[in-house]
């Protein structure tokens, strides 16, 4: 009777179909690029690389379309939202390590990382509903009448204050990145040896000397990590960002201005790109926004992958 | 006081001030956690009644009316995006984490799988319309793909019900000893399998690749699948590799075969990691509207036929937001109000999962 059990079919059956599965999540990956690259050839032909890169005009009426003002409106946003971010998540992050009563620290931990699990889209309408207004009310006109009066910082803030601009869309962004930045942190902190924590307290120093001289230290790989990766989140956020930019080709100097960013391009105008040059200058538009993240995420990637075998170390 | 105990004393007031501004940072998270959800709340539950769940949408500017359309097409893309999104991240992460352990290939996937998790959604948007929206007229490659892989697994499945009908009817009736009889039949069963798959093939493709044009429900659910195959692929290859290779070894020792030891070994030892791992991925796409504005786009009419532009909650909160009537900002809030709950909910609930499973 053993021979019966012997048929094998399911076995390489099984084996065939596991494979193209993870052969076709390694193909999604190449065909993505592929596909973007072919829908936007038309755009990269007419308008070259480096020309599309520094063109500002965004113009479909004459058919003349230029990244730069998108680009820049993306760097803006990314850039200022690391800059709100960065202090508070490591904070954040030294505070759940070692700060914290024993007791607080899961509460407060699924607290912080429930602010990553609420879709961008809330973001968004809270960005527009909630902090549009206050921002344009109170606090926009406050740093004018404060740091608008200082004579080259003041350019930032030059304008009417109406809530929906770049600086709104950097808070909105940097609320959304900190638990990124946080939890990753707070677990390479976590993996600091016990052993070097309690020399260094033998030896006499403070809390803070701990935090600073021995922690960051160990854990700085993985913070970076944190960083980069919250960075390659930022540029590809698209919801959020959508609800109080505006959508404005113009590079402006002034925080206080609409603006635009690849992805509130792409989110506004995809469905209503009516020529062929234009569809194509949009796919070009994520074309690149996809090469630049997958670039940056791969550098997180890389942080973290060196972090992980230090520890193990 | 002495030099030393001066010193003493500005590291311990330095280490207090760095302190209570790490505090202070955490107070700050909690304090926009709080804001957004008070507001959520506070905002949702005014718009929230009855008919939101039970009308269709009014026509614009007219009062009433509900967003049945939007709860119903959010479900089915959902729906459909796991159905397409969990066997293929399960497969392909029992086949990196199993089959092709320490490999390059399983290094290269998981790399690029823990980069796709984090790649931009509305670029993964632009992707699904270039293959599943814009092609019309053309060969639609995406749609062969998937229909491709849709007919390989129930092939699978007809196949594994034909072998254990095989061998524990047929040989048991007609008591075949030979072993010649058994590779005979083994041939045969693979050879009837692989030609139901490819007349299952032809037959669908005609069934579903031509009905489709423009905007649609299935690229949609594609795009969702998109994101959350990455995800589920990560799950199951860590949770996977949390089980002993003991237990492995046991069960080959008992001679069986590497399919039943994923299936009825490895699997079911990691089977509620894996479960709240699709969860949480359930709960990531449930929010995702950039990848869903061009490819199911919206319909302000109820319909369940996937080949349609479909309307689903996040782009409608999307139209209603930017919006210029004061009606569609509270259906908005309403409908951000049950969305962010539901997930938040699910997640809570699932991180609780993890703690109770995995707490040794």
């Amino acid at each position: 009777m053993k021979k019966l059990k012997k048929l094998p079919f399911q076995d390489i059956f099984f084996g065939i179909i596991a494979f193209s599965a993870s052969f076709l999540v390694l193909s999604l990956i190449f065909s993505t690029v592929l596909v973007l690259y072919n829908e936007s050839s038309l755009a990269i032909h007419r308008f070259g690389i480096i020309n599309f890169i520094l063109t500002e005009e965004w113009d479909p009426v004459r058919e003349i379309f230029g990244a730069a003002a998108s680009l820049y409106g993306t760097l803006v946003t990314t850039v200022l939202s690391l800059l709100f971010a960065i202090p508070i998540a490591i904070g954040i992050a030294i505070f759940l390590a070692e700060v914290s009563p024993h007791l607080l620290k899961t509460p407060i931990g699924i607290a912080i990382e429930m602010l990553a699990a609420i879709p961008s889209i809330i973001y968004g309408m809270w960005g527009l509903f909630t902090l549009a207004p206050i921002m344009g009310n109170y606090i926009e006109p406050a740093l004018q009448n404060t740091l608008g009066k200082i004579p080259v910082i003041g350019k930032l803030f030059e304008g009417t204050p109406t809530g929906i601009d770049l600086l709104t869309a950097s808070l909105v962004l940097s609320i959304m990145i900190i638990p990124f930045i946080a939890s990753i942190a707070r677990d390479s902190l976590n993996l600091t040896p016990n052993i070097m924590k309690e020399s260094a307290y033998a030896l006499g120093a403070t809390k803070w000397d701990v935090v600073k001289d021995i922690m960051i230290p160990y854990a700085k790989l993985g913070i970076y990590g944190g960083i980069v990766l919250a960075l390659g989140r930022a540029l590809g956020e698209t919801m959020a960002v959508a609800f109080v930019l505006g959508n404005n080709h113009q590079i402006t100097l002034s925080l206080l201005d609409a603006a635009a960013t690849i992805t509130v391009t792409l989110a506004n105008e995809f469905t209503e790109a009516d020529s062929d040059i234009y569809l194509s200058s949009l796919f070009y538009l994520a074309l690149i926004l996809f090469v630049l993240s997958f670039v940056i995420l791969a550098i997180a990637k890389f942080f973290l992958l060196k972090a992980e075998r230090g520890y193990s170390r | 006081m002495t030099t030393a105990e001066k010193y003493t004393k500005i590291r311990k007031i330095k280490s207090f001030i760095a302190l209570s501004l790490s505090t202070f940072a955490a107070f700050i998270g909690l304090f926009w956690l709080g804001f957004i959800l008070f507001d959520v709340l506070r905002h949702g539950i005014a718009g929230l009644n009855w008919e939101l769940f039970t009308e269709d949408p009014a026509p614009p500017g007219i009062e009433g009316g509900g967003l049945r359309n939007a709860f119903v097409g959010q479900l089915e893309i959902v729906f459909f995006a796991v159905i397409m999104g969990v066997p293929i991240g399960m497969l392909a992460g029992i086949f990196i984490a199993e089959y092709a352990r320490g490999t390059k290939f399983a290094k290269t996937v998981s790399i690029l799988s823990d980069i796709m998790v984090s790649v931009p959604s509305i670029v993964v948007g632009t992707f699904i319309y270039a293959i599943l929206v814009k092609p019309i007229g053309h060969i639609n490659y995406g749609g062969v793909v998937a229909v491709g892989f849709l007919s390989a697994i129930i092939t699978f499945i007809f196949g594994s019900v034909l072998n254990l009908f095989t061998s524990k009817v047929l040989l048991n009736v007609f008591s075949v000893k030979s072993d010649s009889a058994v590779k005979l039949l083994n041939l045969i069963i693979n050879l009837i399998t692989v030609l139901f798959g490819v007349f299952l093939f032809i037959y669908l493709l005609h069934k579903l690749v031509d009905k489709i044009h423009g905007f649609n429900g299935w690229a949609g659910a594609a795009s969702l699948a998109f994101i959350m195959i990455p995800v589920i692929l990560r799950t199951t290859e860590d949770m996977l590799s949390l089980v002993p290779w003991s237990l492995r070894e046991a069960a080959f020792a008992l001679g069986a075969s590497y399919y039943h030891v994923i299936k009825d070994i490895v699997i079911r030892a990691a089977m509620t990691g894996i479960l709240t791992g699709v969860i949480l991925s359930i709960s990531r796409v449930a929010g995702e509207t950039a990848p869903l504005l061009f490819t199911s786009f919206n319909n302000s009419y109820f319909t369940m036929n996937m080949n349609e532009p479909i309307a689903s909650l996040t782009v409608t909160i999307f139209v209603y937001a930017t919006g210029p009537y004061e009606d569609w900002h509270t259906k908005a809030w309403a409908a951000s109000f049950i969305i962010t709950f539901f997930i938040l909910l699910v997640t809570i609930s699932a991180r609780y999962i993890i703690h109770w499973r995995y707490k040794n």
